[in-house]
């Protein structure tokens, strides 16, 4: 039982992670209909920025000796994952301004090669610049090894439950700015007809511009709380993204909400399926949501809440 | 009869009606399908014939130029051009984004593995079981691509991608496990050649070389029949292509096998130069590469795969030519991934057909043959 409950726990946390990477797909899949493959590795970036703020002071350990200038490193935790989310939200915005937004009306192929161009150079970029050494992203929460809330029996760490409350305030945070804010009336309006949004005066690709920065920064929110936990590392998000993918089409990739319930469904299955089905060992958990994901693509294309497309022929 | 509206891909309409297509997706015939260079003028005509004489002529004396371990390397990478050739059929020929191509090659090479160690195959034999199995894996694999399309099928492949080497390792007794494994049947001169052991890379090279021109020929011959403008047609329009009925399985499952097929091959190839497979050689970047060798090379075109891996060839060595020459002892790069994807991206800006169109439109001004449009 209590197993079964630290399983639980494990992967609830897990599933917050790939939900927040998630909706950040989402979001731009809704507006735009474009499956951002590079949104793992934007993430990563951005955490690797923050990471420049709270390394030791050693160039050695920090990678880069860039900002060694900057007066009382490290800085706090948060501060250091506030310049991560501000730095994917900024990296976001130039991506969809020089790459994206050039390539509109183009066909699906080039908005492939694109994102998967943009995977392959910021990854190598990673790697000439940090090299392949897992370092720690510091965690904001208690992380000592009696931080913990027993109940029944399972450890229910503070990191897990600071984890689940930021994501939570982040997606909150996004449901305020797409509901009660004029920019994210205008970006509600584009994805549901953007050509009737236009014309009413949505200015549509600053807009979008908007929603990219807002999906970039979701997503280096998630890569620096995931980097407290598993070691930062320039692929750390590679396969957080198949994950992320794998959440996003179970709950329907035009559904903010199917985002979340799939990142919860996946992350129990990768921390309860390898500790009951023997077949599977822990490092073969990528494949228990891809065959999910290919079921449903194959089954319900549209995912859990995803909205039937009707498309005419 | 009127085109249906494609809701997923609206440019093609745009493209189809007015300027002339760029985008080698659009393209319905092409010297390099239909193989007729017959628009061009002699002169033309001998200078293309004197370019592919001159790469046959430099493969056959390759061996002759460069040291056995720079040959092992330069082969194992001309091997990929057949990887390359099957994004060049999948991707570029029956539109089925695949991001995940490394999978298949490292598929073959295990295959190719078992089929000479457990199964004692003779090698030529070999290669053709592992020919055959991969296309059968990327036969059922394709057959979900009837419902799986376009970029969800990127998506699909990459997850294959990024699972193989895991999945790899759970069959050690194939595969070796976490260390890999070495192939213990290698290839070795044949006793009529007369030929010492020494010589034996030379011998895997000529192997692998022919395997691959023999498989560029049936390539090619495939892509210009029936099965190729079913393809094609299947590409352009599923809908118009069922109506002329054509089957849909048949064509995507089909073309996804023959690429699968291909891939595979090469996988094969390499285990023949470099008896020693583990899953490490085949993970996600692999595939990356694969396509980006592709795309660069010019994915609608059968002679891209040929610039493709030119690609492959050229941006390791050019890296360390000029690690050398800034004095240190590795390449300029850590990890030269990084022109391949920095390529992409400013192909997709310049020109979307990669180096084959390219060289087709300057041909086109030079020869001036309007006529081919």
């Amino acid at each position: 039982m209590d197993l079964l409950l630290q399983r639980v726990f494990d992967g609830l946390f897990n599933g917050a992670i790939y939900a927040s990477l998630a909706i950040a797909i989402v979001v731009i899949y809704r507006a735009t209909g474009i499956l951002n493959f590079a949104q793992g590795e934007m993430a990563t970036l951005s955490a690797y920025t923050g990471y420049l703020f709270v390394a030791p002071a050693s160039p050695a350990l920090a990678g880069v000796g860039l900002i060694s200038f900057l007066p009382g490193l490290p800085w706090p935790v948060p501060v250091a994952m506030a310049v991560a989310v501000a730095f994917g939200c900024a990296m976001g915005a130039l991506v969809e301004r020089l790459l994206i937004r050039p390539m509109e009306g183009g066909s699906e192929l080039s908005v492939v090669n694109i994102s998967i161009g943009l995977l392959i150079v910021i990854n190598a970029t990673m790697a000439e610049l940090w090299g392949t050494i897992a370092r720690r992203f510091p965690s904001p929460f208690p992380e000592e090894s009696d931080d913990f809330l027993a109940v029944f029996g399972a450890r229910l760490r503070y990191q897990s439950v600071g984890v689940w409350l930021t994501v939570l305030v982040a997606l909150g945070l996004l449901g305020l700015f797409l509901h009660r804010s004029k920019i994210g009336l205008a970006f509600r309006g584009i994805t549901s007809n953007r050509s009737s949004a236009q014309l009413c005066g949505v200015r549509v690709g600053r807009v979008l511009m908007i929603g990219w920065a807002v999906a970039a920064g979701l997503g280096a929110l998630a890569a620096a709380l995931s980097s407290g936990v598993v070691f930062l590392e320039p692929s750390l998000m590679i396969r957080v993204l198949i994950y992320a993918f794998a959440a996003a089409t179970i709950g329907g990739l035009d559904s903010p909400l199917g985002a979340v319930v799939g990142g919860i469904i996946v992350g129990l299955t990768q921390s309860l399926i390898p500790g009951y089905i023997g077949f599977v060992p822990t490092e073969l958990s990528l494949l228990p949501p891809l065959i999910a994901m290919f079921i449903v693509l194959l089954v319900k294309p549209t995912g859990l809440f995803g909205t039937t497309l009707v498309e005419r022929v | 009869m009127t085109a249906p509206s494609n809701a997923e891909r609206p440019s093609r309409d745009d493209a189809s009606q007015g300027q002339l297509p760029l985008d080698p997706l659009e393209q319905d015939d092409h010297p390099a399908l239909t193989g007729s260079h017959r628009n061009w003028p002699a002169w033309g005509r001998w200078l293309f014939a004197g370019a592919l004489i001159a790469v046959a002529a430099l493969l056959v004396v390759l061996p002759a130029l460069v040291d056995s371990l720079a040959l092992r390397r330069y082969a194992s990478l001309i091997v990929l051009s057949l990887g390359v050739l099957g994004i060049v059929v999948a991707t570029g020929h029956a539109g089925l984004i695949s991001l995940g191509h490394g999978a298949f090659v490292g598929l073959g090479a295990f295959a190719m593995g078992w089929f000479l160690d457990s199964r004692g195959l003779p090698f030529i034999l070999a290669v053709v079981a592992t020919f055959c199995f991969c296309a059968v894996v990327g036969f059922l694999l394709g057959i979900p691509a009837l419902r799986i399309k376009g970029i969800y099928l990127a998506l699909v492949t990459l997850g294959i991608a990024v699972v193989f080497p895991s999945l790899a390792k759970r069959f050690p007794s194939i595969t070796g496990g976490t260390t890999g494994r070495p192939v213990e049947t290698t290839m070795e001169p044949p006793s009529w050649t007369g030929l010492g052991p020494e010589h034996a890379v030379t011998v895997r090279y000529y192997f692998c070389v022919a395997v691959c021109i023999l498989l560029f020929i049936g390539t090619r011959n495939v892509l210009i029949g029936r099965m190729g403008r079913a393809m094609q047609a299947v590409r352009d329009d599923e809908a118009a292509a069922a109506t002329f009925g054509v089957n849909l399985i048949r064509v995507k499952a089909g073309a996804f096998g023959l690429s699968a097929g291909l891939a595979g091959t090469a996988g094969a190839l390499q285990a023949v130069l470099f008896p020693f497979v583990s899953h490490q050689q085949f993970d996600v970047f692999l595939s990356f590469r694969l396509y980006a060798a592709a795309v660069l090379g010019g994915v609608g075109y059968l002679i891209g795969a040929v610039y493709g891996v030119l690609a492959l060839i050229l941006v390791p060595s050019l890296n360390d030519a000029m690690g050398s020459a800034f004095g240190a002892d590795e390449g300029l790069l850590k990890n030269d991934v990084i022109v391949f994807g920095i390529g992409l991206i400013a192909l997709t800006f310049i020109s979307s057909d990669g180096a084959a169109g390219l060289t087709r439109r300057l041909s086109q001004r030079f020869f001036g043959s309007e006529e081919l449009q």
